[in-house]
């Protein structure tokens, strides 16, 4: 349904986003993860036709963003980063305004414009002046625009982003309600979002594509890993460098007080037992010892932050693998 | 042609459901209302004198068109410079602000559709404007023999400055994200078109001169009021609004390439 390849976009000098590749099949709900300014926004401005590339190609649907951008558009719901109300109209009017921008027939306008309410819950403010609407409400307005016209494919930039805990939920709700009828993008800067809606990711970084898979090959992926943190007596420089020789330890940083250690390990459990049959032999004075698998999160920190500053997050020193 | 339409009836029911639009329509009532009798009354003056002394006047015309109407017109027209561009300062300039330039852009519609929605909008706007205006010598009729004719022509030909007006306000309107910047700067265009026939009085050559003969809006607009239409006229507008209209789309079509 979405093929995108080799997209980049420069703002000047600024590389925004660099050489993307991916495709999302129809029906699919994907997630674009990544920090603030990792590219999300400009892939998505591109994707519907709002901002030519610098290079590369788009196609929805078979139609090819600059060569066919009405083809495109009429295809496409989109939420931009800013919900694009007219706050001098009321809900009812504005969504019938954007379902004739987007060319729907007069006869099927009233019943999308019912059917985008209905499904944003906007039925108790129909007939009131979006200008006075609470944030939350003028979002689901933006939602329901993006809706009201039926596309195929919906792009949704941040649709959570600035909401209440409870509103979020509402909002995540309807994505998995909307799931199976209409192909989706969305792009959110917090984990946990596209772990609620998403069946796939694409984790974007810099803009680059750092990880793309399916949550469950991505979760998976992780478990085979884990983390062991450790404490104890002796502050001794050369430790770092013994554990590092183990078999199986990926990764060793030293933790916040020079007593303390984290480990990346694989997931084999015989790794805690020689780490600690190590500490003891040594006569470090072995205080605490601890194991957790890795989530998501780690990954994903991993993958943006983890080598956003060659210091690490200061506190932390990296002993080089 | 759609779009257009949509276009169109969204931004004219915006201007008449706008209290500023009320405000302005207001206001130029009242200071029209306060200019016609005064222009009326001496032009009575005037007629009174001239038949004293009609003996001596000989074949000299006292023309209601001239002595009223037209001065009318003239105080419409300065108005115009200042109206046009505050009503039509929003029409781009907002869109970008509030980013519903996005909805536009996103939508399935061609920078053209959206230029000419908005365009026709205005002219539906500055077109009541005129209704307006046209009642004053509307009411004149009610004591005055009048001459219909010529006095249409005339309120055309203001309604074509007018639209003139209008498309170079709107691109204004498209330069920026500042309604009050695309104000100024459009009263600005307005003022100097005014100027840019003024070779006609400085230029010795007579092939300049005819060239700015044909540029002047002030030549065309003389012809008009005083009730002929030329083909050249119609063509001078037209390009004129075709030109600003172009550029316009242009510049929406650009922000797409940014
Ligand atoms: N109009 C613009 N001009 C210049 N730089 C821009 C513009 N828009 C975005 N950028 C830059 O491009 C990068 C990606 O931005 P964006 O796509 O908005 O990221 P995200 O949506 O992931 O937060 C950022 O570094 C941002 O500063
Ligand atoms: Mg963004």
């Amino acid at each position: 349904m979405i093929e995108v390849s080799q997209l980049t976009k420069k703002y000047g000098d600024h590389v925004a986003i660099d050489s993307l590749n991916f495709t999302v099949k129809k029906g699919e709900v994907v997630g674009f993860l990544g920090p603030n300014g990792a590219g999300k926004s400009t892939t998505m401005k591109i994707i519907t036709g709002f901002m030519a590339p610098s290079s590369g190609a788009a196609q929805i649907a078979g139609y090819d963003v600059f060569e066919n951008p009405i083809e495109v558009k009429r295809r496409i719901g989109y939420l931009p980063e800013t919900p694009p109300v007219y706050l001098d109209m009321n809900v009812e009017e504005y969504l019938s305004y954007v379902a004739e921008l987007k060319g729907v027939e007069k006869e099927r306008r009233l019943q999308l414009v019912n059917r985008a309410v209905e499904k944003t819950n906007l039925g108790q403010v129909r007939r009131r002046l979006i200008h006075n609407l609470s944030k939350g409400f003028k979002q689901r307005v933006g939602i329901a625009q993006a809706l009201v016209s039926d596309p195929e494919v919906l792009i949704l930039d941040e649709p959570t982003v600035g909401l209440d805990p409870k509103q979020v939920a509402e909002i995540r709700d309807l994505i998995k309600e909307l799931r199976g009828q209409h192909t989706i993008i969305l792009s959110t800067h917090i984990l946990p979002e596209v772990q609620a809606t998403c069946e796939r990711i694409i984790i974007i970084h810099r803009g680059k594509i750092v990880a793309q898979d399916s949550l469950a090959n991505l979760s998976a992926l992780q478990s085979g890993g884990r983390k062991v943190h450790l404490k104890v007596r002796k502050s001794a420089a050369e430790l770092g460098a013994k554990l590092k020789g183990i078999r199986g330890i990926q990764k060793v940083v030293s933790g916040a007080t020079p007593q303390d250690w984290e480990l990346d390990t694989e997931s084999d459990d015989e790794i805690v037992e020689t780490v600690a049959r190590e500490i003891i032999a040594g006569g470090y004075g072995l205080l605490e010892i601890g194991s957790v698998k890795a989530d998501l999160e780690d990954i994903f920190l991993k993958l943006t932050y983890g080598d956003s500053s060659p210091n690490g997050s200061g506190q932390r020193m990296e002993v080089h693998a | 042609m759609r779009p257009i339409i949509a276009i169109f009836r969204k931004e004219f029911k915006g201007f008449l459901f706008n209290p500023n639009f009320l405000l302005v329509c207001a206001l130029m009532a009242t200071l029209l209302s306060f200019l016609y009798p005064i222009s009326l009354r001496s032009f009575q003056d005037q007629a009174r004198n001239a038949m004293m002394f009609a003996h001596n006047s000989g074949g000299q015309q006292l023309n209601i068109h001239y002595g009223v109407f037209l001065k009318h017109l003239s105080y419409l027209n300065l108005m115009l410079i200042l109206v046009v561009p505050a009503l039509t300062m929003r029409l781009f300039a907002e869109e970008k602000k509030m980013k519903t330039f996005d909805l536009l852009l996103t939508s399935p519609i061609t920078s053209a559709q959206i230029v000419i929605g908005k365009y026709l909008a205005a002219l539906a706007a500055i077109f009541v404007i005129m209704l307006l205006a046209f009642l004053y010598p509307l009411s004149t009729a009610y004591f005055a023999k009048i001459n219909w004719g010529p006095l249409v022509v005339a309120f055309l030909g203001i309604f074509l400055v007018a639209a003139v007006y209008a498309a170079m306000s709107l691109f204004c309107s498209s330069l920026t994200e500042s309604a009050i910047v695309a104000f100024a700067m459009a009263v600005l265009f307005n003022i100097s078109i005014w100027f840019v026939g003024v070779g006609v009085e400085v230029v010795d050559s007579s092939t300049a001169r005819s060239v700015f003969e044909h540029i002047s809006l002030n030549q065309h607009l003389t012809a008009m009021v005083e009730g002929t239409v030329r083909s050249s006229t119609l063509i001078f507008f037209g390009s004129a609004i075709f030109l600003f209209g172009f550029l316009s789309e242009r510049v929406i079509e650009s922000s797409r390439w940014r």
